[in-house]
């Protein structure tokens, strides 16, 4: 069960001090390419010890939830490559993508993502972007029947 | 490659991204589910949780904070332009509440996949859906070499009120995962719970 081969990176992360997190990144890198699933967690390194970054993690502070929309407003530039997070994401926002699909695709948690997704939106380098056609509650629930029905 | 192309059409059309929880215990089905009427194989990504882990580990009376991940997998229907629907199962165990709170918010609706050897594990669903006012479905998954109990049956021993509908499936089957689906959403246009409205 995957939840079980992360249980104890996880708790490994919290026990050291965030500057040894930060020294290391590019050793954990080489660590995330060496053992696939069993990458290590660097929850500061992830938001650059950004406390900022911290303060924004909840859906509350951050007006971010996992279906919220956001597209690339830049390319991924020169500087990325200290924050490959943030490159990674901005390559895979090239079309609006909800905060949860961009957490699947650069493998990391959701919260995480959308700390550094409410961040990079507050910079410029994210849009944020709402659906083209607002509708009801009634018309999406009936637009999804006749979707399921014809599936 | 259409990549070139996506660049220069910022006018897009944007969906609106709306979602259905897929609950239940530990085992019932809920990835299979997904997995079964998702346009797309279910991605998962996670979610780390901090808790306070004093009593739990014998730390000399030092209160510590551990985290932990969790996985959380979801599945995609593009239903037209305007409307694409995320179905999101939820973490099997029960120290994984802590998630359900923001999976709830916002969402259509659920279905409580109910596996009747173990029927006791989808009680929390139950109640969490009850007392949030999310409108849900109860939908029996049925196992092979499990007795095959009727609705009511099943109805009467999860005690769920009777406008709650309680349905038959089998997660591995397409179309019995789109019935049960189509339960859901015709069970929440004619419930017109207060909560959904707005």
């Amino acid at each position: 069960m995957r939840t079980d081969g992360v249980h104890g990176r996880g708790a490994a992360a919290s026990a050291l001090p965030e500057e040894v997190f930060r020294r290391s990144e590019p050793d954990a890198r080489s660590h995330d390419e060496e053992f696939g699933q069993e990458r290590f967690l660097r929850p500061f390194a992830v938001t650059a010890g950004d406390p900022d970054a911290h303060a924004v993690l909840g859906p509350e502070s951050s007006g971010l939830d996992m279906l919220s929309l956001v597209v690339a407003a830049r390319v991924p530039g020169r500087h990325e490559w200290l924050r490959p997070e943030r490159g990674a994401i901005l390559g895979h926002a090239l079309r609006a993508r909800t905060v949860v699909e961009l957490a699947a695709e650069v493998r990391l948690p959701v919260g995480q993502v959308r700390g550094i997704v409410a961040a990079m939106v507050a910079d410029g380098s994210l849009q944020r972007c709402g659906p083209s056609r607002s509708l009801g509650r009634q018309d999406i629930l009936h637009a999804v029947l006749v979707g399921l029905r014809s599936l | 490659m259409a990549s070139a192309d996506s660049e220069t059409r910022p006018q897009e059309a944007i969906p609106q991204a709306v979602k259905i929880i897929i609950a239940g215990g530990f085992g019932a089905g809920k990835t299979t589910l997904v997995a079964s009427v998702s346009e797309i194989t279910p991605l998962s990504t996670e979610e780390v949780m901090t808790e306070a882990s004093y009593g739990v580990d014998d730390t000399g009376g030092v209160e510590q904070k551990t985290t932990t991940t969790v996985a959380l997998d979801f599945g995609r229907i593009t239903i037209n332009d305007d409307v694409v629907l995320y179905l999101f199962g939820t973490p099997g165990q029960d120290r994984f509440w802590f998630m359900w709170d923001e999976l709830a918010e916002g969402a259509l609706g659920a279905v409580v996949l109910a596996d009747t050897r173990r029927l006791d594990t989808c009680f929390h669903a139950v109640d969490f859906f009850e007392r949030r006012g999310v409108p849900f479905v109860v939908a029996v998954n049925r196992f092979e070499g499990s007795t095959v109990y009727r609705e009511e049956e099943v109805r009467e021993a999860l005690d769920v009120s009777a406008e709650v509908p309680v349905v038959l499936a089998d997660a591995r089957e397409r179309e019995s995962c789109k019935e049960v689906l189509v339960e859901l959403v015709t069970h929440v246009i004619r419930g017109r719970n207060p909560v959904m409205s707005g």
